[in-house]
């Protein structure tokens, strides 16, 4: 597990599942989370504040996540920043274009808490974060 | 002339009365050698037509085939009777367009008449009302289900807690326990041992309570279930109904009419029925293998 003070946002149109990843990402230790209901206020929340960890649904009113990740990796500082996307989108159009806009990952619902961990534990390695050698 | 799709007393909307009105109003040919075509007057006047609109439909068709009396309204063609030739010529011209308009005017007849003998103007219409309601019931869901998960997330919040202090004690007591089995304790420790441990069994006792509580709480949230399955089914029933009017309709209309796919494009939210598609996902080890194959 890396630093769990290390802050996330989670993006989602509906509360409920905002409360779940909230929930997840407590059990597993990390609980600065702060949570968006669209890509725009995403966006205005990264670039008012620090950030580490971007979780963001795809299907979303006023920016959808695919935009909200595009416009990550073209922001200079907020380009560094892992981004999950966590969706109900299942075709396999949606998961080659979520992985060439740049997503660290991918997670399709519904899906469960050991996803959630295996794919944040892959990201961290990747970063070169992980406390697990 | 825009106005909202009304319809009148004889079931026709006021757009058709228009539409005819504005056939009408257009300039007759005067003396007009060339045979146009005689208007097919329907002759299904039963139909629930009005009389009124018929026998305009009539006058129009007979104003094409007698010798016409120049209307008042002027036209294209100002009669100059002396230049012969220039006005069989521009005669010619406007016949041309009034039987294009006329031929139009026949064809919106007819579609008008096929969608009032099938029955369907009226289906539409309720098809149309049925919509709001449709609306209103899906809210309903929404609402329900997210009261529900609301309340199961709440009882899990405070659930939670609860078992995990009791976790932790049972820790923090099975450690000191295992020092005393390893006579480590003093005797006066091993009496405030065994008060605390006396005091924890009550805690569970009391924590096992509130958390079954919760638990009973969490499975009465469930009871959403029941009434969204009754709003879906009849959610579902009208979209049926729907569906198949509009099928029906659009057949009789426009019978070669090519289907062609709508591109729906990245937003489709979940998918609901996998079978026969190859281009969906059906599970996060597919996603991973994909992604693998991909190279990410």
């Amino acid at each position: 597990m890396a630093d769990p003070k290390m802050r996330f946002l989670v993006v989602d149109d509906f509360s409920t599942m905002r409360r779940i990843v909230r929930n997840l990402l407590k059990e597993l230790g990390y609980t600065n989370v702060e949570e968006a209901e669209d890509g725009a206020v995403a966006l205005q929340k990264l670039n008012s504040s620090q950030f580490e960890f971007v979780v963001t649904d795809w299907n979303m009113p006023n920016m959808d996540g695919l935009t909200l990740l595009q416009t990550i990796r073209q922001t200079p500082h907020l380009k560094h920043l892992p981004v999950l996307m966590i969706t109900a989108e299942a075709k396999k159009e949606n998961i080659i274009a979520a992985a060439q806009a740049g997503a660290s990952g991918y997670i399709v619902k519904p899906f469960t808490a050991a996803t959630l961990a295996e794919k944040l534990e892959k990201i961290f390695e990747r970063l070169g974060k992980s406390a697990v050698a | 002339m825009v106005k909202k799709a009304k319809f009148d007393e004889s079931g026709d909307s006021d757009d058709l009365q228009a539409l005819f009105d504005s056939i009408a109003s257009t300039p007759a040919v005067s003396a007009a050698p060339a045979p146009a075509p005689v208007a097919a007057a329907p002759a299904a006047s039963d139909a629930g037509d009005n009389d009124d609109l018929q026998a305009l439909f009539d006058s129009v068709a007979a104003e094409f085939t007698a010798p016409a009396v120049p209307t008042p309204k002027p036209a294209a063609a100002p009669v100059v009777a002396n230049v012969a030739p220039a006005a069989v010529a521009q005669e010619n011209d406007s016949e041309t367009i009034e039987g294009v308009f006329t031929r139009i005017g026949q064809m919106t007849r007819q579609v008008h008449d096929t969608l009032r003998q099938l029955g369907f103007d009226h289906a539409l219409q309720e098809v149309a009302e049925a919509i709001p309601d449709a609306r209103q019931r899906l809210s309903y869901i929404a609402q329900m289900t997210e009261q529900a998960a609301s309340r199961v997330l709440n009882a899990t919040d405070i659930a939670q807690p609860i078992q995990d202090r009791l976790g932790a004690d049972a820790e923090n007591l099975q450690a000191k326990w295992d020092r005393l089995f390893a006579n480590e304790l003093s005797v006066d420790e091993f009496k405030a041992l065994a008060a605390d441990t006396r005091g924890f069994i009550g805690g569970v006792a009391e924590g096992t309570r509130q958390t079954n509580a919760q638990l009973m709480e969490i499975m009465m949230a469930q009871d959403f279930q029941d009434l969204t399955g009754q709003v879906i089914k009849k959610v579902v029933d009208m979209a049926q109904t729907l569906e198949s009017q509009l099928l029906q309709v659009l057949l009789e209309i426009t019978p070669n009419e090519k289907r062609t796919d709508a591109h729906t494009g990245l937003m489709n939210g979940p998918v609901v029925n996998s079978e026969g598609r190859d281009d969906v996902v059906t599970s996060q080890e597919q996603v991973d293998d994909l992604l693998e194959s991909l190279g990410f």
